[in-house]
């Protein structure tokens, strides 16, 4: 199951600051609910896991994440990320490339692309129920961004880290929420 | 014509209720999941997340440490004992739990069994298993690319091409094309579907080490076959193997087949010694058990200017999926599909069907169907719609010139069946009638004119039913005969036990009528009995409308042998000969003396208290029957729908059923497999589709997306019959279970695009959404609303 994601949201730091946060995928990852970074491969490449639990089914991948194009004069990103459900039960991978753009009031714009790819158990569940999954996330993903993005700067990254801990995104009511979505026509 | 019993006795044409209904409604039922033995155990299936996987590695000892998990049983355990494949019923074989690699999302991997349900699926989740993922290949038209992934690596054959199979004249039939006036062509998919019984799959197995006897509760269409299966594949002498299909909750050929989990279920109870339940989830059912259709098909007719339909040409491509596990006669690759020159009198056709695999769950079973004969049918009144379309004539008088003549029959077709009797135009005449069809092609003529959408389809089927002759069918080998066993009890009481067997169609009852009718007994004192392979005569089972056709003739048969004996005890108690005897249902009476009169009961007890010289005693026959023909059933459906240019959803306002299935045993239960049959059809037309992404992931996987209707979807029915008996049954009946399900698909899409053919439409694929309709409106710009946001 192939999905393509385009998100764009604000915020109100300048691009410079922005662009520090967003070109470290652990400080990335410490936003995405449930998501946590577990080890630095190299200058590209970490491994990490996600928990996503939708109703009754929880979905813990284990996963690479890899920096594949680094642009800091535009401020672009591409990033890969491959997971396999620690059960054995389906993958997923994803295609993210970011892009900041600096606003003229100062504050920056975040432009994502993301393309999903989700095999397994979870796909069954049908591109409705994970749209509005990923929306939701995406929505507490620009949430935690917009927050931390306002901490001082010389907060260790470990604390952001465990802030978030390994805990999966608070999905009880994600299926809830993704059927209250489908029915308000949300998208 | 059939004699009228009383209704005391209850014999064919009454509505007697149904006996087995008095336990159904009261919950009382016995189905295979009621069935507690002691010590009994629970297994459970882990099954591939990949549509197209290599299977790297099985880690079971996680699971086996869970307290309370007796086995864990993997594809590589079976290999040992040479079970990690089976058969299918079309000459493929099939891998129980996987080795090597998975080739559907939702294939067997390895089977837990543990004290109970519960702990059986928490330590199915503990099997951790590693897949290294390969290209998926669901598109069946890519399957014969040379650059698509060979799936089947067993086979010697390196492609995905399963079979190519033809029938009828190929170069008559292009002739008449290169010469035609006037054609038609459609591309018609019917798609995947899934019978979806209310009653999931599943079996208790109970291997007892002491007597060295395997009985296997099982959720079986036909327990016999199933017995024979298990004996040549486990290589248990039969005789030592059990099989009983306690009630039913709804087969429609999904419980034709042998699954996995039934012999995973039976190596592990053989392998503990202790009886193993296995049942289906709903998903499991959805994702993994025998589906059906799947054909995409293309028909064409070549015709003269004023109608007259010469010859008909049709390709088919058949997904099967990973195995190709279709529930057929063997020697019919696609079923009785041949059938597809319907109710028509073509000079000649051709027809060629081609198989392929592709990554997704095997299956291609007859869902209420005869083989194939759903697909048939919707291709061909399709196509004939197409064609009225072409030539602007209106679709009931199209039919109407090119109906086979009652006088034509017995009638051969040009792809060679022989029909054994019809009259399609009285059945279409009362449709016509009954739903007032002159008025409603006026009616939406002046809707059309108000930019209100309504259209009307019509839906003359031709069924083909009953297999079969055994020189022509067989399933493996073993004969499509079915069998009858009457025992008439010193009371006058009888049971009767068939190969066939009931999963909602009512044998109990109609079997029992059958009885009643050929010998006087009241229905109500004949017990019958289906689905113990150890005490009932040996057959193929219930599925494509056979039991009343084959076990329904034989029953007749065997009460006539029993009416035989009867005269000759009769003739004795009475003192006459038989020649002076005359019967009526219930008795034998001296000719001219009605006084002078023996009752089956008197005539029963004598059987066993005062035995004739020379006779042996009891009142007891067998009948194995092996029928001469199919029947040929058929009706014209036609359904009045609005369509709503807001939303793109279609309402059906009206739908009329003719049915012609010969002489009728009950009428109520005819009606009521009417009802079921159409509410069916409703679904596949609207509602129903298991649906695959680019990477093999079922869509349609649960019943939050396989939609089952509903009494909110589902329209008023209005019945209505002919009766064109069969000439070669012993009783004249023909099957009826499965025409509402085959005639009215068409008759619901053509209604749609009937609608809808102003705007240039000639086909839409089912399901018919409210999304497709819609989008279709979008398109020619006549919707409600700008867009649907």
């Amino acid at each position: 199951m192939a999905l393509k994601f385009e998100k764009t949201f604000q915020v109100q730091e300048p691009v410079e600051k922005v662009w520090a946060f967003l070109s470290d995928p652990r400080k990335v990852a410490s936003c995405v609910p449930g998501a946590r970074i577990t080890e630095q491969v190299d200058e590209k490449n970490y491994k990490g896991t996600i928990s996503v639990k939708v109703g009754p089914s929880v979905t813990n991948y284990n996963g690479e994440v890899q920096i594949v194009r680094l642009d800091p004069e535009n401020h672009e990103i591409e990033i890969l990320g491959k997971g396999l459900d620690v059960r054995g039960r389906g993958s997923a991978s994803m295609r993210m490339t970011g892009k900041l753009v600096a606003l003229p009031e100062g504050g920056t714009e975040v432009r994502s692309v993301s393309e999903v790819n989700v095999v397994g158990i979870l796909a069954q569940m049908g591109s409705r129920v994970i749209t509005e999954v990923s929306n939701i996330m995406f929505g507490e993903f620009t949430k935690n961004f917009q927050a931390k993005l306002q901490q001082p700067t010389e907060t260790p990254e470990v604390q952001a880290t465990e802030a978030t801990g390994p805990e999966p995104v608070k999905a009880g009511s994600l299926a809830w929420k993704a059927a209250k979505g489908l029915f308000r026509g949300d998208s | 014509m059939i004699h009228k019993t009383s209704p005391e006795i209850g014999g064919m044409g009454h509505s007697i209720k149904r006996k087995e209904d008095l336990r159904f409604i009261q919950g009382k039922g016995n189905y295979v999941d009621d069935v507690r033995l002691p010590g009994m155990v629970y297994g459970q299936l882990v099954r591939s997340p990949y549509a197209h996987a290599r299977l790297k590695s099985i880690n079971v000892e996680n699971a086996k440490k869970l307290p309370g998990v007796l086995a864990v049983i993997t594809g590589e355990d079976l290999a040992k004992a040479n079970l990690s494949w089976m058969p299918t019923l079309s000459y493929d074989k099939q891998m129980v739990l996987a080795t090597g690699k998975v080739l559907f999302q939702s294939q067997e991997v390895a089977f837990v069994v543990a004290e109970d349900r519960y702990t059986a699926a928490d330590a199915a989740e503990l099997v951790e298993v590693e897949y290294e993922e390969l290209p998926v290949l669901v598109d069946p038209h890519k399957a014969l690319d040379p650059s698509a992934p060979v799936l089947r690596e067993d086979r010697e054959q390196k492609n995905n091409h399963i079979f190519h199979w033809e029938v009828g004249d190929r170069q008559g039939t292009e002739q008449i094309f290169k010469n035609a006036p006037a054609k038609a062509q459609v591309h018609a998919f019917f798609q995947r579907c899934h019978p979806a019984p209310l009653e999931t799959c599943g079996c208790v197995a109970d291997f007892n080490r002491a007597t060295g006897k395997l009985t296997v509760y099982l959720t079986s269409q036909a327990p016999h076959a199933h017995r024979t299966v298990f004996a040549l594949v486990g290589g248990i002498p039969e005789q030592n193997i059990r099989v009983i299909s306690p009630d039913i909750g709804g087969g429609f050929g999904n419980k034709v087949p042998v699954y996995p989990g039934y012999v995973c279920a039976i190596v592990a109870s053989l392998t503990l010694g202790v009886p193993v339940k296995w049942i289906e989830t709903r998903s499991e059912n959805l994702q993994s058990t025998g589906f059906a259709r799947d054909y995409h098909m293309t028909a064409e007719i070549a015709a003269d200017r004023e109608g007259r339909m010469q010859a008909l040409r049709v390709k088919t491509l058949a997904d099967h999926g990973a195995f190709n596990a279709a529930a057929q006669p063997t020697k019919f690759p696609a079923g009785l599909f041949s059938v597809c020159t319907g109710s028509y009198d073509f000079a000649n056709a051709f027809c060629e069907v081609d198989g392929v695999y592709t990554n997704k769950a095997p299956g291609g079973i007859a869902y209420r169907c005869s083989f194939r004969v759903t697909e048939a049918a919707y291709l061909i009144e399709r196509v004939v719609d197409v064609l009225a379309l072409e030539l602007k004539m209106d679709p009931a008088e199209l039919r109407r010139k090119n109906f086979i003549p009652p006088a034509k029959f017995p009638y051969k077709a040009p792809l060679g069946w022989t029909y054994d009797s019809g009259n399609y135009e009285a059945a279409m005449k009362l449709a016509l009638d009954k739903i007032g069809y002159e008025q409603l092609r006026k009616e939406q003529a002046e809707k059309r004119k108000k930019g209100e959408l309504m259209g009307i389809g019509i839906a003359s089927f031709t069924e083909i039913v009953g297999a079969g002759p055994a020189h022509t069918f067989d399933i493996l080998g073993i004969k499509m005969f079915d069998s009858a066993e009457i025992r008439i009890h010193p009371t006058g009481k009888a049971i009767c036990r068939m190969g066939t067997k009931s999963q909602g169609q009512g044998h109990e009852t109609t079997y029992a009528q059958i009885v009643a009718q050929e010998l006087g007994i009241p229905a109500a004192d004949v017990m019958v009995e289906e689905g113990d392979t150890d005490t009932a005569p040996y057959g193929l089972g219930t599925y494509a409308s056979r039991s009343t056709p084959t076990s329904g003739a034989a029953t007749a048969i065997a009460a006539r042998k029993i009416r035989d004996k009867a005269k000759k005890i009769a003739a004795y108690l009475l003192e006459c000969s038989e020649n002076d005897l005359e019967w009526e249902p219930g008795k034998f009476s001296v000719k001219g003396v009605p006084s002078k009169a023996k009752t089956i009961q008197e005539i029963a007890f004598a059987a066993y208290t005062n035995i004739p010289p020379g006779l042996e005693a009891g009142l007891e026959a067998v009948d194995y029957y092996d029928p001469p023909n199919l029947t040929f059933p058929f009706g014209t459906y036609i359904c009045v729908v609005d369509i709503d240019k807001g939303t793109g959803e279609v309402k059906v306002r009206r739908f009329v059923a003719v049915d012609d299935c010969g002489n009728i045993i009950n009428p109520m239960i005819v009606e009521g497999q009417i009802h079921g049959g159409l509410t069916e059809g409703l679904a596949i037309a609207f509602m129903q589709q298991i649906d695959y992404d680019e990477n093999g992931n079922v869509q349609g996987g649960s019943f939050m997306d396989y939609l089952l209707p509903t009494a909110v979807e589902t329209p008023h029915w209005e019945t209505d019959k002919t009766c064109t008996p069969s000439p070669h049954h012993p009783f004249g009946a023909k099957g009826v279970g499965e025409s509402p399900n085959v005639g009215s698909p068409p008759a619901f899409v053509n209604a749609v695009v009937d609608a809808l053919s102003h705007l240039g439409v000639k086909h839409i694929d089912m399901p018919v959404t409210p999304w497709k309709v819609w989008s279709i409106l979008k398109e020619k710009g006549i919707t409600d609303q700008a867009d649907g946001a």
